[in-house]
């Protein structure tokens, strides 16, 4: 499977430079979750990516040449603002869509009734869209957007309006869809579910690209800290070399590494001085990359 | 430049979206009920509309007509010859013993009429009107029967008195009852055409916006052009329109031949093949202004005034071809997208030249197309802003 990329990705809407000389790329085979904050681009980059806008300047790659219409049309794409006819027939809608992406009639009409039992909307094909709960429309817009086999995703906000339990289902699904070969990106707000589920991750702030990677490398490219909890005060931590103190209160405190290795003087002095309750390795949360990458 | 083939097999090429496009459209039109709710009652209308024409048409009336023994004579005649005269009159003779009872008889609604001769000259009394046809059969009869007497007495015949005396009328162009007929007809179709323009033109600049405001056009325009939508609603939309038109003209036509009209049909068939033709392009150009319309809205409410232009366009077009004639009818015949209706109309009515149609539609044609490609530009830069109306002004320089 080919790779999705975008070079030097630009557009602008009147005075606002929305997206700025991004350069992207989503990798078959894993998740690539894209957040940022409101504004920051994301809608925008994805809908260049699908050609529905045009980018001012940058280009979008598939695999080593320009993506075209014919690329497109295979892909899956979720758009942030749903998009349904409100009053066709579920089953109906999902063929029309199906055959749009290039399936033949009878093809579609499989891959319909085979997804909605899927989904557990077999019951639900005759009725029109408007007729069922958002949550509902949501998971037809999901297939919608998968039932034709596509050969890349590109999903808009995929969880928003989902309860728990559906969100473990769209993981699950994407997970498999990613692990067959098909590059897979989605934005997302909830940073703990893109951390849960990613293999890389592309940070946008303010229409450009500050960090992107998979989640180690970003970890990696932060401070490495070690908390240390012992039994009496931990004060003469401070006079350690080769550290950074971030915290101390009583027994406990949060070290910031400055020369690697130095983290075993510390752990030896401590178990000299007394009883160590506990010494590991911090691993940043991802909403703390994400702070830190777009500050 | 590689080429990998990465895709997926059970995919397969789409040879002609925009057959796709039409065919949904149509489908989702042909189960909608108010669609078919209003095909039925126009269908209806036409029905009952050729019904009451017909019958009309075959009603006689029978007229009691009461007389003494002394008019006996005449009132046989008129009896007689009623039939002959006006096919929608039946006289029945009712004897009376004298005048006072045939006078009680008008009086009391027990006949329509009496007959009766009074100083020479000859009277029908009738209650409070004498019915206008009755009279007529009655004046005709007796002004023979008098005449034919009073020739003999003379010795001559009505014939020989007579020779010479009637006045026939005649037009040069042309039958005077076709003509009314063929005003008739080019008043049907510019109603045809001007509802057919109006409704699905409607319905097109609505399935438009819906599109917009449900957002699906995002989805749609990954997957085929954008010029393939709009090529295809509007195929669909033509389809559907010029399919309701064929199937009202077939009953309506069907129905003529039941009343006093039939024998005009062949006359005015050619005619209605120009009809088509104007309709098919005409539509065409309009169903384009009418996407815009729709387009240029974001919402279901903004299509009203988004689509004001094109409903006073055809307001205008309609009033044209009913009320236009002599110079100002045949330049308009020749100005898109008037020469539409206007065209076919002077056809019908015998007053275009073999050629004048031909120009028309090749004129009809080229604004047809240039209609094509400035609304498909149009359509397609307003289509993904959904951020309120567009004038358009901005749809034309909104970017891709």
């Amino acid at each position: 499977m080919a790779q999705i990329e975008t070079r030097g990705l630009t557009r602008t809407f009147g005075d606002v430079r929305a997206v700025d000389g991004v350069d992207l790329v989503v990798r078959p085979g894993g998740l690539t979750g894209f957040v940022g904050g409101n504004g920051a681009g994301k809608t925008t980059t994805m809908r260049m990516i699908m050609g529905v806008l045009r980018p001012d300047a940058g280009q979008v790659l598939w695999g080593d040449r320009p993506m075209t219409a014919a690329d497109r049309q295979r892909f899956g794409y979720m758009p942030e603002e749903r998009g349904l006819y409100p009053k066709q027939k579920v089953a109906e809608q999902l063929a029309y869509l199906g055959q749009l992406s290039g399936m033949s009639s009878a093809a579609a009409k499989s891959a319909v009734a085979e997804h909605l039992e899927l989904f557990s909307l077999g019951d639900r094909a005759g009725e029109r869209v408007e007729a069922l709960s958002l949550g509902n429309q949501q998971r037809v817009q999901i297939i919608a957007a998968l039932m034709h086999g596509p050969t890349a995703l590109i999903l808009d906000e995929p969880f928003s309006g989902l309860d728990p339990a559906a969100v473990d289902a769209m993981a699950d699904i994407l997970r498999d869809r990613a692990a067959s070969g098909v590059p897979v990106l989605f934005s997302s707000h909830q940073l703990d579910l893109v951390e849960r589920l990613c293999d890389s991750l592309i940070v946008l702030a303010r229409g450009r690209v500050v960090a992107q990677g998979t989640v180690e490398t970003l970890r990696a490219g932060g401070p490495t800290r070690y908390r240390l909890v012992t039994a009496g005060d931990v004060g003469w931590v401070r006079d350690q070399r080769g550290i950074h103190v971030h915290d101390v209160d009583g027994g406990r405190a949060l070290l910031e590494l400055i020369d690697p290795g130095a983290e075993q003087a510390v752990l030896r002095a401590a178990v000299d001085r007394g009883p160590v309750l506990e010494f590991a390795r911090v691993v940043p949360p991802l909403s703390e990359i994400y702070r830190e990458v777009t500050a | 430049m590689s080429t990998q083939t990465t895709q997926p097999s059970s995919a397969t090429e789409v040879g002609q979206p925009w057959l796709l496009v039409a065919r949904r459209e149509v489908a989702t039109k042909l189960v909608d009920r108010s669609f078919l709710v209003g095909t039925l009652l126009t269908l209806a209308l036409i029905i009952g509309f050729v019904v009451l024409q017909a019958v009309l048409a075959e009603r006689t009336r029978t007229y009691d007509v009461v007389v003494t023994s002394s008019a006996q004579t005449m009132a046989d005649a008129v009896a007689r010859q009623a039939p002959t005269l006006d096919d929608g009159i039946r006289v029945t003779v009712v004897p009376a013993a004298d005048d006072a009872a045939a006078e009680a008889a008008v009086r009391a609604d027990d006949a329509d009429a009496w007959l009766t001769e009074r100083d020479g000259s000859w009277l029908l009394v009738a209650h409070d009107e004498v019915p206008s046809g009755l009279e007529a059969v009655t004046a005709t009869v007796v002004r023979d029967a008098v005449l034919t007497q009073n020739a003999d007495r003379a010795g001559t015949s009505v014939a020989a008195l007579t020779a010479g005396t009637t006045l026939e009328s005649d037009v040069l162009v042309g039958d005077a009852d076709q003509r009314g007929f063929a005003q008739g007809m080019a008043f049907a179709l510019a109603v045809l055409f001007y509802m057919a323009s109006l409704i699905f033109g409607m319905t097109l600049a609505n399935s438009v916006v819906e599109e917009k405001q449900s957002r699906i056009v995002e989805i749609i325009a990954t997957k085929i052009p954008v010029r393939h939508l709009l090529a295809g609603k509007i195929a669909g939309n033509t389809v559907l329109a010029v399919g309701q038109m064929a199937l009202y003209a077939a009953i309506g036509l069907v129905g003529l031949r039941f009343t006093p009209y039939s024998s005009f049909l062949p006359s005015v068939s050619g005619a209605l093949g120009w009809f088509l033709v104007f309709f098919l392009l005409g539509f065409l150009l309009i169903s384009c202004l009418w996407a815009v319309a729709g387009a240029l809205a974001s919402r279901t409410e903004d299509v009203q005034s988004t689509s004001t232009p094109v409903t006073m366009l055809l307001v205008a077009i309609f009033f044209g071809s009913l009320l236009l004639d002599g110079p100002a009818q045949t330049v308009l015949s020749y100005v898109p997208p008037a020469s539409a209706i206007l065209m076919p109309q002077r056809v019908l009515e015998g007053s275009a030249q073999w050629w004048e149609p031909l120009v028309a539609l090749g004129i009809l044609a080229v604004a047809a197309g240039a209609v094509v490609l400035l609304a498909e530009r149009l359509y397609r830069r307003s289509l993904l802003q959904t951020q309120g109306r567009l004038s358009m002004r901005q749809a034309w320089s909104a970017p891709e």
